[in-house]
């Protein structure tokens, strides 16, 4: 389905939003680059890759998917394309965090396109098999996204949710782990292993598939399955790299909420294009 | 108030009610973590799309609530006290109370209603740790028709609440007044000069029999049932309490944060004095866990009939 040239549109936005991120963290020293950086390419493909339906500047349309980043501290990652969708001025993006403006750190339901608070990690999935389920029950055919964090896999209520979504064959409803193998002290497989999550969501009883999640192809590849899981939930494990794009930043775990020094912001700038 | 029917289980009238407005409703859905109760079995029957068991996971059913409650879904989460309070806390904590979201939260076998259960089902501090929660509404019936009045509001206009049922039937206290109390906060079930000893739920029939005997004694304690603990109209309280020399307050529940501290922190608030002298009963930290019914525990933690009578002589005698 990606054409070569959609996909170079794709890497282009995708450079394009790390780059807004990259200024409204710098700008407000607050935020988290490296959880945003791991999934820009699955909020990029989920947004500009033709998978979820939305209608520009109409944020409440009842008809809309609903797109959850569970992993909160990268809720941010929507900001720049919310705007750019005309769901609320683009001028509130250089008042990310500032006293009086729309964005926060976290999400919550004050801002367009939001679609529950975020910031305490494990209860996307639930907020999204809510969503499921009511879509269901209201005979509704909008599907629910949650981007949920590979950290985030070790909240038991996720679990909790991924069996009762299998149970009630929610196949509208997609959780995208963003499996950047690195929470905030160090790598997850070191720490408590999270073993293989393919199989482990594929165990809950979903639709499992494993991709590169800075992969166009393989992410929206993923995406395409939805609707041909057998009625299944479909689980997409993402593996990315924290910190994607700032080679100093990539892979490395102290960075999680870490800002720069001159030198450092420098580089980062000239990385993406920024000078 | 109509003495020949039989009292019910509040939770049974409660389910009843739910299951009569789902019918005309189909917004109105039940979520239980697996608890039961005998009218709950019409609305599994009947009404099996707004039927929902969340398994045995109460974290999932607060989230799974809230993505239902965004989605203008009105939800109603069913378990028992200890399960959907301090287990699922943080869940109710960031999804329920800090979205604002319509769900009515209904415990059932409050404080130290699971009796034989002991520790591990009291809920010795769910008053306190459920008003602490921003914009929560409690609420606890002493009756089965102060259950009915309460999820009738509940069904004409949801809201973020907790809703404190017992597991044990009660003589009914109520009639055609429950709405009229329900919309004040509070019911005077018993007038008096002397004492009026403050109670919710099971502990106001213990209050009432304390205050037969006080009655006996000299003494004349009202009974005020504290039906809603939070928000709380300490004005209207402390006008209703102004002929009164003294205050009792009586509850299942560890005294740190509880009824007892509610009711005084809101006659503060109200008068910026207390002009009565006051006694709180409750549970003392560090409570010791032992078998026995729910009288033998509240005789134990110092709670019962003989202990409010003792303790309203000594305010009355002071």
């Amino acid at each position: 389905m990606a054409t070569t040239h959609r996909i170079n549109d794709l890497d282009a936005k995708a450079l394009w939003l790390r780059r807004q991120l990259w200024d409204m963290v710098m700008a407000a020293k607050n935020g988290h680059i490296p959880s945003c950086y791991s999934c820009t390419e699955i909020a990029t493909a989920l947004y500009y890759g033709g998978v979820v339906r939305y209608t520009p500047g109409k944020a409440d349309d009842p008809t809309r998917d609903r797109v959850v980043i569970s992993k909160g501290h990268a809720a941010m990652v929507l900001y720049p394309i919310l705007a750019d969708i005309g769901y609320f001025d683009a001028a509130e993006l250089d008042r990310f965090t500032k006293p009086g403006g729309l964005l926060g750190m976290y999400a919550d339901l004050r801002i367009p396109g939001i679609e529950g608070i975020s910031g305490s990690l494990g209860h996307g999935l639930g907020m999204g098999a809510g969503f499921a389920l009511a879509a269901r029950h209201n005979d509704e055919s909008h599907r629910t996204f949650v981007v949920l964090g590979d950290g985030e896999c070790y909240e038991g209520s996720i679990w909790e949710t991924a069996m009762f979504a299998a149970h009630h064959k929610l196949d509208n409803l997609v959780a995208v782990v963003d499996r950047n193998a690195l929470c905030i002290l160090g790598r997850t497989e070191e720490l408590v292993a999270l073993g293989d999550l393919r199989a482990k969501w594929q165990a809950f009883g979903w639709h499992s598939v494993e991709v590169d999640g800075h992969s166009f192809d393989g992410v929206l590849g993923a995406f395409d399955l939805i609707g041909r899981t057998g009625g299944k939930p479909l689980a997409i494990i993402a593996n990315t790299v924290k910190g994607k794009g700032i080679s100093f930043m990539e892979g490395r775990s102290e960075w999680h909420n870490k800002m720069p020094n001159a030198e450092q912001m420098a580089k980062a700038r000239t990385e993406l294009g920024l000078v | 108030m109509d003495a020949a029917v039989k009292p019910r289980l509040m939770r049974d009238v409660v389910i009843e009610a739910i299951c009569a407005a789902a019918r005309k409703d189909k917004d109105i859905l039940f979520i239980s973590a697996d608890l039961g109760a005998v009218a709950l079995d019409d609305l599994r029957r009947d009404l099996p799309n707004q039927f929902i068991h969340a398994g045995i996971a109460e974290q999932h059913m607060i989230d799974l609530a809230a993505g239902l409650a965004l989605s203008g879904k009105k939800v109603f989460c069913y378990a028992m006290a200890p399960f959907i309070t301090a287990r699922c806390y943080e869940q109710i904590k960031c999804v329920i109370s800090s979205m604002n979201l319509p769900v009515t939260l209904i415990a059932v076998g409050v404080g130290l209603g699971y009796d034989h259960a002991t520790l591990t089902h009291f809920t010795p501090e769910d008053i306190a740790c459920m008003r602490a929660l921003n914009g929560i509404e409690v609420l606890t019936p002493s009756d089965e028709v102060m259950a009915a009045a309460i999820v009738y509001i509940a069904l004409s206009s949801p809201a973020f609440r907790y809703l404190r049922l017992d597991r044990q039937v009660f003589p009914r206290l109520y009639g055609d007044d429950a709405m009229r109390v329900l919309e004040i906060g509070f019911g005077i079930v018993r007038p008096g000069k002397d004492v009026a000893i403050l109670a919710c739920g099971a502990l106001v029939h213990k209050a009432l029999a304390a205050a037969e005997i006080l009655a006996a004694q000299g003494v004349s304690a009202g009974v005020v049932d504290i039906v809603r603990v939070k928000p709380f109209d300490g004005a209207a309280l402390a006008g209703a309490l102004k002929g009164y020399r003294s205050i009792l307050t009586v509850e299942e529940q560890l005294l740190e944060g509880a009824m007892g501290s509610a009711v005084m922190e809101a006659l503060v608030d109200a008068t910026g004095k207390l002009d009565w002298r006051l006694k709180r009963l409750g549970m003392r930290d560090r409570f010791e866990v032992v078998n026995g019914d729910r009288d033998h525990l509240h005789s134990l933690y110092g709670i019962d009939t003989p202990d409010i009578v003792r303790a309203a002589q000594a305010l009355a005698n002071g």
